[in-house]
């Protein structure tokens, strides 16, 4: 035979191996299990220094001793005194320090943490005038570095906010409430308020920003000094909580162990936060079962249901409501060219109702939501005392509704045009679309340009003032008490009612202002309620804002692991990791 | 002697190239927008962000901020990285470790994997092997590394749960000293055989991920170039006079198929920095990539401008590496002239 003739029979018997081979892998294929994922399987691999042990349930249970949770970002700070409202660091916070008073795993109420009772009149603790609150500190509790906690620690951390003051933090918290503070004795503290403040104990004592930190620790590490962040601080910790600090490293994962000196029911498991995976991948490890719990979206619910040895919570609603802002100050001539919206057009309070009847608030809850998730009054989530359930709620869209007022205010046949920023790829923008949707299908001659832009921009827009621009997309800051909420959202001469104006827009301010002012200090919680219950009613009809949705808290969970505690008024991802173990 | 002089110059204009690729780079991200967003907080008066302008010069003209910044290089302050919530040449160091381990993992996976399949293919043109590395290779440049990387981890990771996601396991890691940041070389200085084996077994996947597309196109051009050589007269003169196969391939055919090879390699290993960024994110590897993304989403301008320095740098050297072993897999070429 030529060489020719032999490479030919070669290529022949060569392309039947490869038919065979594909034959066999499609029958294989054909005769597998299912596609769901054993548990066993799952486990890591020989080799491994990680072993696995067996759950009650007959699941490979992994990492042992450890709990792993993946985080959705990355804390930016670990100290108190610099940790923004909702950042990660407060995740971390929360697990490490601990606050006089604690929201409760049942909440809203606060109970005793590091102070043995919650100040009351009835107790004495708090003086007759409302002004002054008695703290008898827990005697026994040591700090992670050994030292003694004494009333001096709490005056210390507290004070250390004040005089640190940093812009990216919370000092404003403390400082706008406090007048001074005292220590009495080793374990008495007072404080005494501005003000009478029926928010201080649900909304100030138990925030991160009042963690209680070692002075010792401090102190040897770079002290307190006025505007200037302790780097010590920033990147370490010493508190007293159920679990010790070992290590950040960044970008990969957080590490903390067992306090075994702990004075409450120490923690069962270390800890281990690992950070910032892509939500996909973080799925992906829970399915592994390399992550026992998981910060997950809405959105990737449908990845996780139905998968072996997987629970999901979606219990509660966190309490962040992701509002669209209505800019009464929006600098006209500073408007992106495309706007043709006049300096007015947000004042008419038909026109913001407007807005809100035409909002699709089901396509955004069953889109972008996952249907996790609910409606709110303005501007009292649900969960936080004061929502009152029967306050009227923009939850529903009615184009009938807004094409009436649309044609009252005049703006039916004229049109418009108008901007709104968020930042891209998130909630934010979904929302953003959803309004973009909702108007231009309402009316061909209403337009929404939608500006989706990086993280960084979106911030330095949002903190300019005025802010150049008639619309914006964000979420809440996070609180425990109504005050906060209708303070910065809804006070016509709060945060954002200087910003936006809202004393020019509200048809009546002074009877706004009188009734947030009045639920601030009103020490009866019956009372207070009612005073709420009137607020909501009254901003249905004025309303500063579009409230798209409050979104539902979803944690998912391998099923090994026990005591899932999840509390949406605790830091995001609302858990206590301290409660939980795995078997 | 030549070789010398050549390298000498071309170090010599290297800060030129350099210094003009920053001005390139700082005028482009800041055309993009004002760096200060990314140090804000929504609660900060305007006093306050006015201040912080003032204290990173963003209130001064463009040629006065790239002074200061280049001021600050020199100085080897590449700034405050706002996604990192550090300077940026404390991120940067540890980052750096990492992710030259896996860009250097994959470049080995691929030179090695795409010299030889490139080599026996192209031994075999028009033969089965041939065939099957060809396949390999267009699947190799078609397939998405986010698609096949995700792939590699459904079926490696949660299926068969044979290979880890990360760099490392934390308890093996902490037991051992860390004085390169090579968790490979590291655990061989600690002689600690557990610590290369987690490396090994953490490095498997990502560096797989990462170089099969490189692997795939180095194997193309090896075995094009080698075809061409097989045609050449003086592998027929080789052959006339009496030399086996393997040696005719080995010290005549594949030396000179791969001159145009190693062109590629250079090219190749800048896009593996950059597939970097995919396969950092992907497999949660702690590297220069998956910090530079979140830079990129969040507008933090320092860690940008750190990084696309970086990789200009790293790139001018490759090549000239890459020109060097070119002089001197070619006597013919004569570098400089």
């Amino acid at each position: 035979m030529t060489r020719n003739g032999l490479r030919k029979g070669h290529a022949r018997r060569g392309w039947s191996i490869i038919v065979l081979l594909l034959v066999f892998t499609l029958v294989a294929a054909a005769c597998s299990d299912d596609d769901e994922p054993s548990e066993t399987t799952a486990s890591t691999a020989a080799g491994s220094t990680e072993t696995t042990t067996t759950a009650a349930s007959g699941a490979e249970v992994s990492n042992p001793g450890v709990l792993v949770h993946a985080a959705d970002d990355e804390p930016t700070s670990l100290d108190p005194a610099q940790v923004e409202a909702g950042e990660g660091g407060e995740t971390v916070i929360f697990q490490v320090y601990e606050r006089l008073l604690e929201i409760g795993e049942s909440g809203p109420d606060p109970v005793p943490s590091l102070a043995t009772e919650v100040p009351t009149l009835e107790n004495a603790l708090i003086s007759a005038d409302s002004l002054t609150y008695t703290f008898p500190i827990r005697e026994g509790v040591v700090f992670h570095d050994g030292t003694p906690l004494t009333a001096d620690d709490v005056k210390y951390s507290w004070d250390r906010v004040m005089t640190m003051d940093l812009p990216e933090g919370q000092a404003g918290t403390l400082s706008d409430t406090i007048a001074a503070t005292r220590v009495v004795d080793d374990f008495t503290f007072e404080v005494t308020l501005q003000g009478v403040n029926a928010s201080f104990l649900n909304a100030v004592v138990p925030s991160m920003v009042s963690s209680i930190v070692s002075q010792d620790a401090v102190e040897a590490n770079g002290g307190v000094v006025a505007g200037e962040p302790n780097e010590f601080m920033t990147t370490d910790m010493v508190g007293t909580g159920a679990y010790k600090f070992n290590v950040w490293n960044r970008n990969e994962n957080l590490q903390m162990e067992i306090n075994q000196d702990y004075w409450g029911t120490p923690a069962n498991l270390d800890l281990r936060i690992e950070i910032g995976s892509d939500p996909d991948i973080r799925v992906l490890g829970l399915r592994a079962g390399d992550f026992d719990t998981i910060e997950t979206d809405p959105s990737f619910i449908g990845d996780i249901e139905g998968a072996e040895g997987v629970t999901i919570s979606s219990e509660g609603l966190t309490v962040e409501p992701i509002h669209i802002a209505f800019n009464m100050n929006a600098p006209v001539d500073e408007l992106p060219g495309t706007d043709t919206i006049p300096a007015d057009f947000f004042l008419d309070p038909k026109v913001r109702q407007a807005f809100n009847y035409a909002f699709d608030y089901e396509a955004f809850l069953a889109g972008a939501l996952g249907g996790f998730g609910d409606f709110n009054p303005h501007y009292i989530p649900i969960g936080i005392f004061g929502y009152d359930p029967s306050a009227p709620v923009y939850g529903q869209q009615d184009v009938a509704r807004a094409e009436e007022l649309f044609r009252e205010t005049g703006w039916w046949d004229e049109g418009f045009s108008v901007s709104v920023i968020t930042e891209e790829a998130n909630l934010f923008e979904i929302a953003a679309l959803v309004l973009k949707d909702s108007l231009e299908t309402l009316n061909p001659n209403f337009e929404v340009n939608v500006l989706a832009v990086a993280e960084a921009q979106f911030d330095e827009a949002h903190a300019s003032d005025p802010v150049p621009y008639a619309m914006w997309v964000k979420n809440a800051d996070p609180f425990a008490d109504p005050h906060p909420y209708l303070s910065s959202y809804a006070h016509p001469d709060g945060e954002w009612g200087e910003i936006h104006g809202f004393r020019q827009a509200y048809q009546d301010p002074d009877q706004v202002a009188a009734l947030i002012d009045a639920g601030s200090v009103e020490l009866d919680v019956t009372r207070r309620a009612e005073i709420y219950a009137e607020v909501q009613a009254l901003l249905f009809d004025d309303p500063m804002w579009l409230i798209a949705a409050q979104e539902g808290s979803v944690v998912a969970y391998r099923s090994w692991v026990q005591g899932f505690t999840n509390n949406p008024l605790w830091p995001r991802p609302s858990l206590k990791f301290a409660l939980m173990d795995k078997g | 002697m030549q070789i010398r002089a050549y390298i000498t110059r071309r170090l010599l204009v290297l800060p030129l190239l350099i210094v003009g690729t920053s001005i390139i780079v700082f005028t482009l991200t800041r055309v993009g927008g004002s760096p200060i967003g990314i140090y804000l907080s929504h609660e900060m008066s305007p006093d306050e962000v006015a201040e912080l302008e003032a204290r990173y010069h963003l209130d001064d003209p463009l040629p006065v901020q790239y002074y200061y910044w280049a001021s600050g290089v020199v100085r080897g302050d590449l700034g405050w990285s706002g996604v990192a919530a550090a300077p940026v040449t404390e991120v940067f160091a540890q980052k750096l470790a990492a992710t030259m381990e896996l860009a250097v993992s994959a470049a080995i996976v691929a030179v090695i994997l795409g010299i030889s399949l490139g080599t026996f293919a192209g031994a075999r043109r028009d033969r089965l092997p041939d065939h099957v590395t060809r396949i390999f290779a267009i699947s190799g440049a078609a397939m998405p590394l986010f698609w096949f990387a995700i792939l590699l981890l459904i079926v490696f990771w949660v299926y068969l749960g044979w290979f880890p996601i990360g760099r490392s396991d934390p308890d093996v890691w902490a037991s051992i000293s860390h004085p390169t940041g090579l968790y490979t070389v590291d655990s061989l200085l600690n002689l600690n055989f557990v610590a290369f084996r987690d490396a090994l077994w953490h490095l498997f996947l990502p560096a797989m991920a990462l170089g099969y597309g490189a692997t795939a196109i180095i194997a193309r051009m090896m075995r094009s170039s080698l075809v061409e050589e097989e045609q050449e007269d003086y592998v027929d003169a080789a052959r006339a006079k009496g030399l086996p196969e393997r040696l005719v391939l080995r010290r005549h055919a594949r030396r000179n198929a791969l001159i145009p090879t190693v062109t590629v390699i250079g090219l190749s290993f800048g896009f593996l920095l950059q597939g970097s960024v995919v396969a950092e994110i992907i497999f949660r590897w702690p590297g220069l990539g998956r910090w530079m993304a979140d830079a990129v989403l969040r507008g933090d301008q320092a860690t940008i401008m750190a990084y696309v320095m970086f990789t200009a740098i790293l790139f001018l050297l490759v090549n000239l590496a890459v020109d060097v072993i070119y002089a001197y897999l070619d006597r013919r070429v004569v570098l400089g002239k």
